[in-house]
């Protein structure tokens, strides 16, 4: 190993460690908190889970999003190659894809409703329900599970009061199950929002939840 | 092989071991077609796009590396293909395996049951035991709206309804929602096919029992059913038909391929006006005498004194009032009679029209037209005139007054007063239901509809389309044509016509418009007429 500290944007180190902070991953051009107006073009945009507004009620794609839209559907050669990144927009926007919000990337593309609903719902990463400030995903795929997944999951949800998918009564924690996160290397890998928390155990889970609640209060 | 190669437009190929020469573009499924090989395909379908995602038209091509789909792969110049090799069993066999995961296996008490690809390709390759030992999940069912249900349970992800709405009928309301063994056809969220004028079109191309239609839903088992090719009656598009029918009545109309009328397709409208045909209080029995006489009589005796009566009033004026829903053979025949008996001073015919057309955009060529009734064009060739207003009242005055012989053909007169006819010498009423203004009809005449005889009509297009008897005629009740032509013959000499292709057979040598026609001549698709008369 080099000397050179290793400073995976998206890494939050192992659960004993917590040496990044979801501030320092926010902020990272390619994971976290956007730019207003998206960064590079080639980017702009093209990840999912950049959880930013929370805002159910917000406006769709005005003033720099407006802008950030257009880029998107500038990208490609028809409306709906550019489905997608207009999803993952609306999303960072208002948090999950309502039926509203997919009838208004609808309208916005010329797009049928029922093709936004139907491509809306093929991928997993869109969030069809509103969801917590964190949205606590463990992986349950084969590696995680034969060392103890279940157990982290069960975890999560004792700790945050909720059942899989719902938010807890506070609206901070939204727990769901992943497939494979591609850290076999590290099980339990759990995805809390931008950062990875790796080598999970289910002893864990209290630490990490009183660690996301003391973010909560540096707000 | 090497002489088909020089021409440019087919290709000469080997499909399980029978040398086929196709044009250029052809799918290997439609070349084994034409060999009277079926591959088994469920998201093909002729008039949609072919996304070859079923995977199970999956045929071996010698020289490549895995088995191709059948659907898309294009026939080439000395290709070899198996359909029925080991390996393309074996895939369908799991293939068939897997489409029954989750099946539900409910064919005693599904519509498609005996119609259902699904049933019949495993019965023919499937496996006898499936493995699977996991429970199945279940959806249970979704009213779409309009006349659709959808049973997620029995679907098996073929699309074939997502794109017909996308493609054909341009309205992409149907989707995939969700993936995997959750994936589900759905609108959004509640929005429905209520509005949608073709939707039922989805029931028919739905290979499996996951669409079915409402107003069929538990009526009939599928081999119960017969099939008898028609034309539909509900609009002047005159799409091709099968009439389903089990004990003598109707239970379902279906689109019958025809690619210069209709297509694969017909309208939701078309498709549910069916019940007219089934409706029963007809008249069974020849009538004869006004009102309070009026006397129910055998065929011979009532033919018999109309005969007299028509004899002797020879010279007479004579008014006609038709009916579109009648063939040209009944109408034909009929004008031909009362031109035999006297001068005809009128002869018109009332129709229903919608406000405006409705076209599939897709298949353009199919269009809900204005006029509601199928042989609009025929009775214009025979000689009749449209009158009344859109809604088919009004417009008889002067036939209600008539003086001389007044024959009424299968308009019903709902809106005529009971005088109707009063003042005419000779009144005959050929009709199916009875009616207050046939009250002064000398004779009443039980005739058949369409689904009763032989017969044709014209479209809008002007084209010829023979449709054929499905049901046997209440009581005593006969073809127009029949009638009609027994008395032409007692009247002018020469032999009455003994079918409908006779019937038709003499308009022919009368009508510039007919000539050259027959019934054998129009054949399943229809003949179309010269524009000049069309």
């Amino acid at each position: 190993m080099s000397d050179v500290p290793f400073r995976n944007p998206g890494w939050a180190g192992n659960t004993g460690e917590f040496d990044l902070s979801e501030a320092d991953v926010r902020g990272n051009a390619y994971a976290g908190e956007r730019p207003l107006d998206g960064g590079h073009p080639s980017t702009s945009a093209s990840y999912p889970f950049m959880l930013v507004a929370r805002n159910p009620g917000a406006p769709l794609f005005e003033g720099p999003y407006q802008a950030r839209f257009e880029k998107i559907r500038g990208r490609y050669p028809t409306a709906r190659a550019a489905l997608l990144p207009a999803l993952n927009l609306a999303q960072e926007i208002r948090g999950h894809v309502s039926p509203e919000t997919m009838d208004e990337v609808a309208a916005l593309l010329g797009l049928s409703s029922a093709y936004v609903r139907g491509v809306a719902t093929f991928y997993t990463m869109y969030n069809k329900r509103p969801v917590g400030r964190f949205l606590i995903q463990v992986c349950t795929n084969i590696s995680c599970n034969l060392c103890g997944a279940d157990e982290v999951l069960a975890a999560f949800l004792r700790h945050t009061d909720t059942e899989l998918g719902d938010t807890s009564t506070d609206g901070n924690f939204t727990v769901v199950e992943a497939e494979c996160l591609a850290a076999c290397g590290f099980p339990t890998c759990v995805q809390i929002n931008e950062r990875y928390f790796e080598d999970v155990a289910a002893g864990d889970v209290p630490d990490i939840l009183r660690r996301l609640t003391d973010e909560l209060k540096g707000d | 092989m090497a002489d088909s190669s020089r021409r440019a437009d087919t290709v000469t190929l080997t499909i399980d071991g029978h040398e086929v020469n196709v044009p250029k573009g052809t799918s290997l499924l439609h070349a084994a077609e034409t060999l009277g090989i079926e591959v088994p395909h469920y998201c093909y379908h002729p008039g949609l796009s072919a996304p070859a995602q079923c995977r199970i038209c999956l045929v071996e091509v010698e020289g490549a590396p895995k088995l191709q789909p059948s659907c898309v792969t294009m026939a080439q110049d000395g290709q070899v293909v198996h359909t029925e090799s080991p390996s393309a069993k074996r895939m369908r066999q799991g293939v068939l395996e897997f489409y029954l995961v989750n099946h539900p296996l409910d064919c005693p008490i599904c519509d498609m049951s005996g119609e259902c690809k699904l049933q019949d390709y495993v019965f023919d390759e499937g496996r006898e035991q499936g493995r699977a030992r996991e429970p199945k999940r279940v959806f249970g069912r979704d009213d779409f709206g309009g006349d659709v249900l959808y049973y997620g349970d029995r679907c098996v992800m073929c699309t074939r309804c997502v794109r017909f709405m996308d493609e054909v009928a341009q309205d992409a309301r149907l989707t995939v929602v969700e993936r995997g063994d959750r994936a589900v056809i759905d609108t959004f969220f509640e929005s429905g096919l209520d509005d949608a004028s073709f939707a039922g079109n989805i029931v028919d191309i739905c290979p499996v029992g996951a669409l079915v239609s409402k107003d069929f839903l538990h009526k009939a088992r599928a081999w119960d059913l017969d099939h008898t090719p028609s034309i539909c009656p509900n609009c002047s598009q005159g799409c091709n038909i099968d009439l389903h029918a089990r004990d003598n009545l109707v239970q379902r109309l279906k689109p019958r391929e025809n690619q210069e009328v209709n297509g694969h397709w017909m309208c939701d409208y078309g498709r549910a006006n069916y019940e007219w045909i089934n409706r029963a209080g007809r008249i069974e029995s020849p009538g004869v005498g006004r009102g309070a006489k009026r006397r129910a009589a055998d065929w011979q005796t009532a033919l018999g004194s109309l005969l007299d009566r028509l004899r002797v009033s020879e010279g007479a004026g004579v008014r006609i009032v038709g009916s579109p829903f009648a063939s040209n053979e009944a109408l034909g025949t009929l004008h031909r009679l009362s031109r035999a008996v006297g001068t005809v001073t009128e002869s018109v015919f009332r129709c229903r029209r919608a406000e405006d057309e409705d076209p599939l955009p897709g298949f353009p060529l199919l269009v809900r037209q204005r006029d509601l009734a199928p042989n609009v064009d025929g009775a214009g060739i025979l000689g009749f005139e449209r009158a009344g207003s859109d809604d088919a009242t009004g417009g008889l005055g002067a036939a209600a007054s008539h003086d001389g012989i007044l024959f009424v053909l299968g308009d019903q007169l709902d809106d005529q007063p009971g005088d109707f006819g009063a003042d005419a010498s000779l009144y005959v009423y050929l009709g199916t239901f009875d009616s207050p203004a046939a009250r002064n009809a000398d004779f009443v005449l039980p005739v058949t509809t369409f689904t009763e005889e032989d017969g044709t009509f014209v479209n809008a297009q002007g084209r010829v389309q023979r449709f054929e008897q499905g049901l046997q005629a209440p009581g005593s009740a006969r073809p127009v044509w029949l009638v009609l032509g027994a008395l032409l013959a007692a009247l002018e000499g020469g032999n009455p016509p003994g079918s409908a292709a006779d019937a038709f057979a003499a308009l022919a040598s009368e009508y510039a418009a007919f000539a050259g026609l027959s019934h054998d001549a129009i054949g399943t698709t229809g003949a179309v007429l010269e524009p000049a008369h069309a």
